[in-house]
């Protein structure tokens, strides 16, 4: 009796094994643009018969799909809202936050722009619309022109709060869809300044200002000492099981963690 | 370990503030436990993420305000009110020494919200209960029926014609220049000033600028005085500082408020075809504009001495369409009806300088102040001639006196007050002066008395009680109020009230 029960689990298992596990991630497209694909392909290399669906639509989709259920793992480069933690409790739903690695975010200027540094309110004050031509901060004489995320992106309210004690951007600015959008158009005006991921800064044409004489590295950034880094997410409900505590757990590994650092990101150890 | 943490976090939140502010407080805490390797991120975040959640369950946690609103603040207050108010006719006239009389039970309620936002602007709105400028009073049962033209409509027991809610205040402002405030729209008086000639539930409209600055004096020796020699039980020397004699110090708030109100809009400034005529007279078409300059200050000696004086200059220019005609305020040589036609509210020839004043004190921990108010109209002469009255120029004097000992700020306070008051025909505004003491009218003088008594911190029981009496036989008693007398030769008020505030 106990071999036919042992068989039939085995026989359920080969059958799961070979229907493979799906796991849904929603979310950021800052982690789901790179990270996660590459984290995903090298996850299915280890975990054959796995399949992954992956949307990086901003992270308030994934924060929404952890809410509504559509997701087991939602990508998030900031902190669940109040107002999203308030309507997850609502439903029961617990936002679990895992953090994954770390991103810094860089201010660029064009290659061409003298402007080597900035204090943390020239910061504030250009991408507020306080100070309008570069030769009030060192520059040459030419109107800033300013880029920044599209609103539905978790950067784009990210940076106002690390970055403009959460004041709105300038009237004039420009707004991007992605992280290359922005090095893209940076790299092609000489007077323009937007911010982009630190896996973003190699991109032609620009170049990192320091702020505050501290400037965007691996080391800075987990030692918290350049001002504009910040943590990204998992998030799930309540702990996370199954196939999503295990590609959480391969995410948090040293292989994870060194895709993490491969696709410019920092990891978090 | 991270248990340990968590209960340092929430430790601190609870002693850091309320609820609604422990994400927050808590934030900076888990920032810097992170920052000094105490915990890790993961740990930070989740400790976040569950001080997060509480929040979120908490009803401020569900209030979400916009971001440039920095701080917002909702307040208000609820009022029951019974009131008996009454006025004497002239012994002259065809109804002499009879009393009009008039018992009404009242509610009012304010709420407001005063927010400051991003960048040194501020705002406020308030909502109140009646259409009046010089009351936020319903009158309960006064609405059972409404007559428009020759139709009356039946409304009904409790019906709600007369429960209206308005905007008494909406204001923008900003605070960007160092002691200086910018104020525009429907705001608080900017002005320091007393009943004697604004009614307290005015609330005017236009522009104002306020500035002001503190500046501290010290007199007298300052420093440690020489050390002086002394023992202990053990006879070993002691070197003790003999304490220093207190140096002197006046505070003074300097303060200068300049206000342009709009009092009255024309519509339309340039009409189609010729201008209109009164009595022959072209009839004016610019706004009216009440300009005010006051500048004052504030001593603030030692041990809670305080002395306040605060002159102000008022003066009009335009002529509006609603205020253009010369003022009368009644005639005592008419018949009541007659008397009562005149114009009451015209603001013609008044150029007026007020004075207000305040002195106060403590004995032991109850605040003591003496309260004064002087005014007059340098252009009385004029607007008694305009009245017909030409040789009552010098009824061009406003004043009052007054102490009160106490204060309501807490459950079980106390405080009473009163003043005499005193106010010539030609003085002042009547369309200004309170609407309670005395009935809005001028050419009054009597004595008030006031007491209230705070049953809990937010609930204030208080009376009022006030006895007034004509000024000058000769004239009438200037202004529009709720007793249908001119001259109103002796009038009294008494009101009891309930006050909730929040």
């Amino acid at each position: 009796m106990k071999r036919i029960y042992l068989n039939l689990i085995t026989t359920i298992a080969v059958i799961g094994s070979a229907n493979g596990d799906r796991l849904v991630i929603k979310g950021s497209d800052t982690l789901g643009a790179k990270l996660v694909p590459q984290l995903a392909e090298q996850f299915k290399a280890q975990n054959p018969g796995t399949t992954f669906d992956i949307a990086a639509e901003g992270s308030t989709t994934g924060i929404a799909a952890i809410i509504d259920g559509t997701a087991q793992i939602g990508m998030s480069s900031r902190r669940a809202k109040s107002s999203e933690v308030g309507a997850a409790a609502a439903k029961g739903i617990n936002m679990k936050p895992t953090v994954v690695a770390y991103d810094g975010i860089a201010v660029i200027v064009n290659a061409n722009n003298p402007v080597k540094s900035l204090t943390k309110k020239q910061v504030e004050q250009i991408f507020a619309g306080d100070i309008t031509d570069w030769s009030a901060v060192g520059g040459s004489g030419s109107k800033v022109s300013i880029y920044t995320r599209n609103t539905s992106s978790g950067t784009y309210s990210d940076f106002k709060e690390l970055a403009m004690k959460k004041r709105d951007y300038a009237g004039g600015s420009q707004k991007m869809a992605g992280n290359e959008q922005i090095a893209a158009e940076v790299g092609k005006n000489p007077a323009g300044i937007g911010y982009v991921g630190i896996a973003y800064t190699k991109a032609g044409g620009v170049k990192v200002v320091s702020i505050d004489g501290a400037t965007p590295s691996i080391q800075s950034v987990q030692n918290h000492s350049y001002p504009y880094w910040r943590p990204t997410f998992y998030y799930t409900n309540g702990e996370p099981s199954g196939i999503a505590k295990t590609f959480l757990d391969f995410t948090l590994s040293a292989a994870g963690q060194k895709i993490v650092n491969q696709v410019g990101f920092v990891p978090i150890k | 370990m991270f248990k340990r943490f968590i209960y340092l976090i929430t430790a601190a939140s609870f002693i850091l503030g309320g609820v609604a502010a422990r994400a927050q407080d808590a934030g900076a805490l888990l920032d810097l436990l992170v920052r000094k390797k105490i915990i890790t991120d993961q740990e930070a975040e989740e400790v976040r993420a569950e001080l997060t959640k509480q929040t979120a369950e908490t009803s401020a946690g569900k209030l979400k305000l916009s971001t440039p609103i920095t701080e917002l603040e909702i307040y208000g207050d609820a009022r029951l009110r019974y009131e008996y108010r009454g006025g004497r006719t002239a012994d002259n006239t065809s109804q002499p020494n009879d009393w009009q009389e008039r018992e009404r039970e009242r509610y009012r309620l304010r709420i407001g919200l005063r927010g400051t936002l991003a960048d040194d602007w501020f705002f406020g709105v308030r909502l109140e209960t009646s259409q009046s400028n010089r009351s936020t009073n319903v009158t309960f049962g006064d609405d059972t029926s409404t007559t428009s033209g020759t139709t009356t409509t039946f409304n009904g027991p409790f019906a709600k014609n007369s429960d209206g809610i308005n905007v008494g205040q909406a204001y923008l402002g900003y605070k960007g220049f160092r002691d200086i405030t910018l104020t525009g729209g429907k705001m608080p008086n900017p002005l320091i000033t007393t009943l004697m000639l604004w009614d307290a539930d005015i609330n005017p409209e236009g522009a104002a600028e306020q500035w002001k600055h503190t500046f501290t004096l010290n007199f007298g020796q300052s420093g440690v005085a020489q050390a002086e020699q002394s023992y202990s039980k053990d006879n070993k020397a002691l070197a003790i500082s003999k304490p220093a004699s207190e140096p002197w110090t006046l505070k003074i708030d300097v303060f200068a408020n300049f206000a342009q109100f709009v009092y009255d809009d024309v519509n339309p400034e340039n009409p189609v075809g010729k201008r209109g005529t009164t009595d022959g007279r072209l009839k004016p078409q610019t706004d009216a504009w009440l300009m005010a300059w006051q500048v004052g200050a504030r001593f603030n000696f030692a041990k809670n001495y305080y002395f306040q004086v605060a002159p102000v200059l008022y003066n009009y220019t335009g002529n509006g369409d609603t205020f253009n005609s010369h003022f009368v305020g009644g005639d005592p040589s008419l018949s009541n009806s007659d008397s009562l036609g005149t114009n009451q509210v015209g603001i013609n020839s008044l150029l007026v300088l007020e004075v207000p004043s305040e002195f106060g004190f403590k004995i032991g921990e109850l605040p003591v102040r003496i309260f004064g108010d002087f005014a007059v109209n340098f252009e009385a002469d004029d607007r008694a001639r305009a009245a017909g009255f030409p040789d009552k120029g010098d009824q061009r004097y406003a004043f009052m006196i007054g102490a009160g000992i106490g204060q309501l700020k807490a459950k079980h306070d106390w405080q009473i007050q009163a003043w005499y008051q005193h106010t010539d025909q030609y003085a002042v505004d009547p369309n200004l002066v309170d609407s309670d003491i005395w009935d809005s009218r001028v050419n009054m003088h009597g004595v008030a008395v006031q007491g209230g008594y705070a049953l809990s911190d937010a609930i204030i029981f208080n009376l009022t009680y006030g006895y007034a009496w004509r000024v000058d036989k000769g004239l009438g008693t200037g202004g529009t109020g709720d007793i249908g007398i001119n001259p109103l030769d002796k009038y009294q008020i008494f009101q009891a009230d309930l006050n909730v505030r929040f």
